[in-house]
């Protein structure tokens, strides 16, 4: 379980982006709402271990991430994934990009290559994993290698920044069916400012606003809010 | 030595004095951009626009810092460096590293912003996530330092004062073409001219290919 505790966070020392954050985060699948600009991104950083707070603790499985040495906060770091809203790609193929993340854990292409084609063929984007190079592809394609190169490494804890803001509304239902299926095993955190596609598969959710957490309930509680 | 020799020895010694420059200006700005970039610091974006300020400083202002710092009575002046190569070299490297930092930092910072996360956030490991932010950047890392080379070759101030236009020691390409029409011999300062020209039109095509062959 990856846990927050008292989290306040900035990015320059005068103003708080998260404030007094507690929030714990288990197998199954959490939504975080919110409006523009109210911290969704920067908790998500933080719980995901990108961000070190600038008060408070992160624990995961009940240690104190930033007070582990650095091959053992590797250890836990390589659970953890998270997607960027803006999806990042390297240079170099379509192929590249999804067995990126099995190269850094030094496992070979052919065993990476497997998970990653099963995925492509879940979310029928064959013609895009056939790409050469990902230079030319759009943003909605580009979001989803960056789906499909972080599901296929089934992490522990997976952080997913606006995974269906632009994705074709043809796909999004495809990229739900697929985090639906994998939310018993993991923990999945999403966060979104379109709550609706999500919530009626998801177990728990949060909104934020101005940093602070002003509601945590269950999915349902959630939809009768946004509703 | 002949017209055609004198010509050549100026044109390899350009080259070599702005070479070392650039090298020793890399050799700091670099890993200084890195570490800007790198920086949560309050204090980063007023140093960056300070770097930003100084790209535009004249080079014989530079010069002139750098003479009173070699000069006999300066605080470097026990370092006997004045009008040699190595002065003009140390001058060029000071004058180009505003340069340098404010080009390179922008790219490290975006560079940091994009690769060094994704990589981290898919599980490398801080020697991976340097080596994804390095292999992305290189080549425009390479069109910064031609950049910047450009902007050494092609200065005067500094090479004029504290190189002082020695023959055969510390004459470069700039300081000759100024001698030259001091002297009224301007075919010969036009050759050097396009010799200089030649050099900062290959430095430009190179870096222009070298962007289209990342894009």
């Amino acid at each position: 379980m990856i846990e927050l505790r008292k989290i306040w966070f900035s990015y320059s020392g005068d103003r708080h982006v998260l404030r007094d954050v507690d929030a714990q985060f288990d197998r199954g699948l959490t939504v975080v709402m919110g409006p523009n600009g109210s911290g969704k991104t920067t908790l998500l950083k933080v719980s995901s271990l990108l961000y070190k707070a600038t008060k408070g603790k992160v624990m995961v499985d009940g240690v104190d991430y930033w007070s582990l040495k650095d091959p053992d906060k590797l250890r836990v770091r390589r659970e953890v994934i998270y997607v960027h809203e803006s999806p990042r790609v390297i240079r170099g193929s379509v192929l590249d990009n999804l067995a990126y993340g099995f190269k850094l854990r030094g496992l070979r292409e052919g065993e990476a290559l497997r998970e990653v084609l099963r995925l492509v063929e879940l979310l029928n984007m064959k013609h895009l994993a056939e790409e050469r190079a990902v230079g030319g592809l759009s943003i909605g394609e580009k979001q989803l290698i960056a789906l499909v190169r972080a599901l296929a490494l089934k992490p522990r804890y997976l952080f997913l920044d606006e995974p269906l803001a632009h994705v074709h509304l043809s796909k999004r239902r495809s990229v739900v069916r697929v985090l639906e299926d994998l939310k018993d095993s993991s923990a999945i955190v999403v966060s979104t400012h379109d709550p609706l596609p999500l919530l009626s598969v998801a177990d728990e959710a949060l909104l934020i606003d101005e940093g602070r957490v002003v509601f945590r309930g269950r999915a349902e509680e959630a939809l009768r809010l946004v509703l | 030595m002949t017209m055609c020799g004198e010509i050549l020895d100026v044109v390899a010694r350009s080259l070599l004095i702005s070479s070392s420059a650039t090298l020793l200006a890399a050799a700091w700005s670099i890993p200084a951009s890195v570490k800007l970039a790198s920086s949560r610091s309050r204090w980063r974006d007023p140093v960056v626009g300070v770097f930003n300020a100084l790209v535009g400083f004249p080079a014989v202002l530079v010069g002139l810092l750098v003479y009173l710092a070699f000069s006999r009575s300066g605080p470097l002046g026990w370092l006997n460096l004045l009008y040699t190569p190595q002065a003009i070299i140390i001058g060029q490297a000071a004058l180009i590293t505003p340069l340098f930092i404010s080009l390179s930092y922008e790219l490290f910072a975006r560079a940091i912003d994009n690769y060094w996360e994704l990589a981290v956030s898919l599980g490398a490991s801080k020697l991976q996530a340097y080596g994804l932010v390095v292999k992305e950047v290189l080549g425009e890392v390479l069109v910064v330092v031609l950049v910047a080379f450009a902007r050494a070759i092609g200065e005067l101030g500094v090479a004029l004062l504290v190189g002082g236009n020695i023959k055969g020691t510390t004459r470069v390409l700039t300081t000759a073409i100024a001698l030259e029409v001091e002297k009224g011999e301007f075919d010969k300062a036009l050759t050097l001219g396009l010799l200089l020209l030649l050099a900062i039109v290959v430095v430009a095509m190179s870096s222009r290919l070298i962007k289209r062959r990342l894009s």
